[in-house]
């Protein structure tokens, strides 16, 4: 974890090095989902500032109502027409969107597929995190911090969503490693804090002992640690998404860790692929990043404005995918 | 014209009150109900730590629906509540950070919630723009707002003097416990012993009678959204303290849970029948809700199932008791 952010702070010199010496001026689209959940706003961060560093222009294409099917359709339309030299693409919905995803192929234009990888349609791409072993590593982390034993509650998100199936999936092998631990109470709050904050006052009232809370995001997470707090009562939590939120409460010690799905570097590595392959330089096909557990040892890269916050370099970047 | 005489102010009153008794105690009795059962499903329910938790958490949503059933009583709608209290809680939390003065956010934040209100009214009454239009459309152009102010930030970490709004404890009671019993006292008095109340529910029965037996329609109308308004400018404060910090998407999972609260809580979608008490009751079983099915850990899979059924077979024992009683 220690090699990746010192990755993170080395990234502004070795991008500038490639930068300077290109002449440029491309164009990318960058499509996310929403405008309300903070994880996109980290991936447009990280498309702007490696964009900024290779000279291209950023067009972003957000719809307004959050993860609607119909508006990125309708966005997918207008950015034929505008034509920019390359898309960067996060599908609202990964089977539904495939029409078009395979519109813009239609159109020539050459497209990378970022944080929720697209069931069709042709990318020259895919950069991503996995939510699974995201779970896990997050799970593990607070289970070892609890010395493999304790009563614990998993706060799932929204039902049925790809995210929160893979991360519970996670949470619930790493109890399945540690038998001295026991799952007292797996409920859903919709991704939602005041959700998150209700479920655990309840749960609170079921169960005298609760040591750990093992939150599917960070939103939830914090709603939980505001629930316990009101009951003054004490146990060790953790989140996945690395926002900015979390991070301060990790660094007031509020809050054990939380799971980074690395919106930055996926923003960053999206652009500079969908760049290089402008450019004809080589790229990679796919790089799942590993997880990074955010703790109150490693997150001074994390405690600053994202817009400082520097992209890998290639040579870094292309490697971070993990070995399978 | 012969609806008249029977809406006329006055005249009414004693009818109503007594038709709306009755139908509160099927409703307390439908809350009731539910409580028995999950006593008897669970140790953990009927504790008096768990009857305080679930009354702060209904005391939240009541908030929200409160004055929202106001407007329901006069036959209108207020979609635009729950994007009410995310901006305004999202324009309060910035000016608490900011100023470092909670007093200076709380009144923003009541302030612009009743701006937005009087806006919705002013759309309704002067501009003749359906109630149902003009606060949907509202709702959208305060999400807009609010997702482009806070641009996926979170602001967080408030005082913790304002936060004893949301998560103190007076005399063994938590803080919003009280505010509900404040509220639930002055609405009622308003709806049912004002006679601004009484032509709230006249216009909701028949508007143009209202109109002909003297009744400012468009004064009152103005009140209810501003009221309305106002309510969701209450509880976004309420929240802010309570979660101790705000987004923009804060209040979007609140609308809709709100108008059930109202609906639920025996008022008509088609106005003048209904409480403020009544919607107390409504919140108070979505609360219980969720909390029973917390509980008992009813598996995510099966709690939409769970909520829906609950909801209507409250309703339904409500409406056969009452055909049996008639």
């Amino acid at each position: 974890m220690k090699i990746l952010t010192s990755m993170l702070a080395l990234g502004v010199a070795g991008i500038a090095s490639i930068s300077a010496a290109r002449a440029d001026g491309e164009t990318i689209a960058v499509f996310t989902k929403n405008q309300t959940n903070p994880y996109f706003q980290t991936v447009r961060v990280g498309a702007d500032v490696a964009a900024k560093s290779l000279n291209a222009k950023i067009l972003h294409y957000i719809p307004t109502k959050p993860d609607s099917i119909p508006e990125q359709l309708s966005q997918i339309e207008d950015v034929i027409v505008k034509k920019p030299s390359a898309i960067v693409f996060i599908p609202v919905d990964y089977k539904a969107m495939v029409p078009g995803a395979e519109k813009i192929n239609g159109a020539g234009i050459p497209m990378v597929n970022v944080t929720d990888r697209s069931a069709g349609g042709k990318f020259s791409a895919f950069v991503g995190a996995d939510d699974y072993s995201l779970g896990l590593e997050t799970a593990r982390y607070l289970l070892k911090s609890l010395g493999g034993k304790g009563k614990i509650v998993i706060i799932e998100g929204v039902k049925g969503s790809l995210t929160n199936v893979d991360r519970v999936r996670g949470f619930n092998d790493a109890l399945k490693e540690n038998p001295g631990t026991k799952l007292v109470a797996s409920q859903p709050a919709n991704y939602q804090r005041l959700a998150a904050l209700q479920v655990m006052e309840n749960l609170m009232q079921s169960n005298a002992e609760i040591d750990g809370v093992l939150a599917a995001n960070d939103a939830m997470a914090v709603g939980a640690i505001e629930a316990l707090d009101g009951a003054n009562r004490k146990a060790l939590v953790v989140g996945i998404n690395g926002t900015k939120e979390a991070v301060d409460a990790i660094k007031s010690g509020k809050m054990l860790a939380s799971g980074d799905y690395n919106g930055f570097v996926q923003g960053c590595l999206g652009t500079m692929i969908a760049i290089r392959e402008l450019r004809k330089e080589p790229i990679v096909a796919e790089i799942v990043l590993a997880p990074t557990v955010i703790t109150k040892d490693n997150y001074k890269p994390y405690d600053v404005a994202l817009e400082t916050r520097a992209c890998p370099t290639w040579e870094e970047g292309s490697k971070m995918g993990m070995k399978r | 014209m012969t609806d008249t005489t029977k809406i006329l102010p006055g005249g009414a009153r004693r009818l109503h009150i007594s038709a709306d008794v009755l139908q509160l105690s099927y409703r307390l009795l439908a809350a009731l109900l539910i409580c028995v059962l999950l006593s008897l499903l669970t140790d953990s329910f009927l504790s008096l730590n768990n009857i305080l938790n679930v009354l702060r958490q209904a005391s939240l949503m009541f908030f929200v629906a409160a004055g929202l059933t106001l407007v329901v009583l006069t036959a209108g709608l207020d979609l635009s509540i729950g994007a009410n209290v995310g901006l305004t809680a999202c324009l309060a939390g910035t000016v608490i950070h900011v100023t470092g003065s909670p007093t200076l956010g709380v009144l923003v934040g009541i302030g612009v919630g009743a701006a937005i209100g009087l806006a919705n009214g002013i759309m309704v009454t002067a501009l003749r723009i359906p109630s149902f239009i003009a606060t949907y459309g509202m709702l959208w152009i305060l999400q807009g707002v609010a997702y482009w102010y806070m641009a996926g930030e979170t602001i967080h970490g408030f005082p913790p003097g304002f936060r004893q709004l949301g998560s103190g404890y007076f005399l063994g009671l938590p803080i919003p416990v009280y505010l509900l019993v404040i509220f639930l006292a002055i609405g009622t008095v308003l709806a049912q012993r004002t006679t601004w109340g009484q032509e709230i529910y006249a216009i909701g029965a028949n508007p143009v009678a209202a109109r002909l037996s003297g009744i400012p329609v468009a004064a009152r109308l103005l009140l209810v959204y501003t009221v309305s308004g106002t309510m969701a400018g209450l509880a976004s404060i309420i929240f802010l303290a309570r979660l101790n910090s705000a987004e923009a998407d804060i209040g979007e999972s609140l609308t809709l849970p709100a108008i059930a609260s109202v609906l639920i809580g025996g008022t008509s979608l088609f106005g003048g029948v209904g409480t403020v008490f009544g919607t107390f009751i409504g919140a108070l079983i979505l609360t219980l809700v969720l909390n029973g099915m917390n509980l008992l850990q009813i598996s995510a899979s099966w709690q939409p199932l769970v909520t829906g059924a609950i909801v209507i077979l409250a309703v339904w024992l409500d409406r056969m008791t009452r055909r049996r009683a008639f």
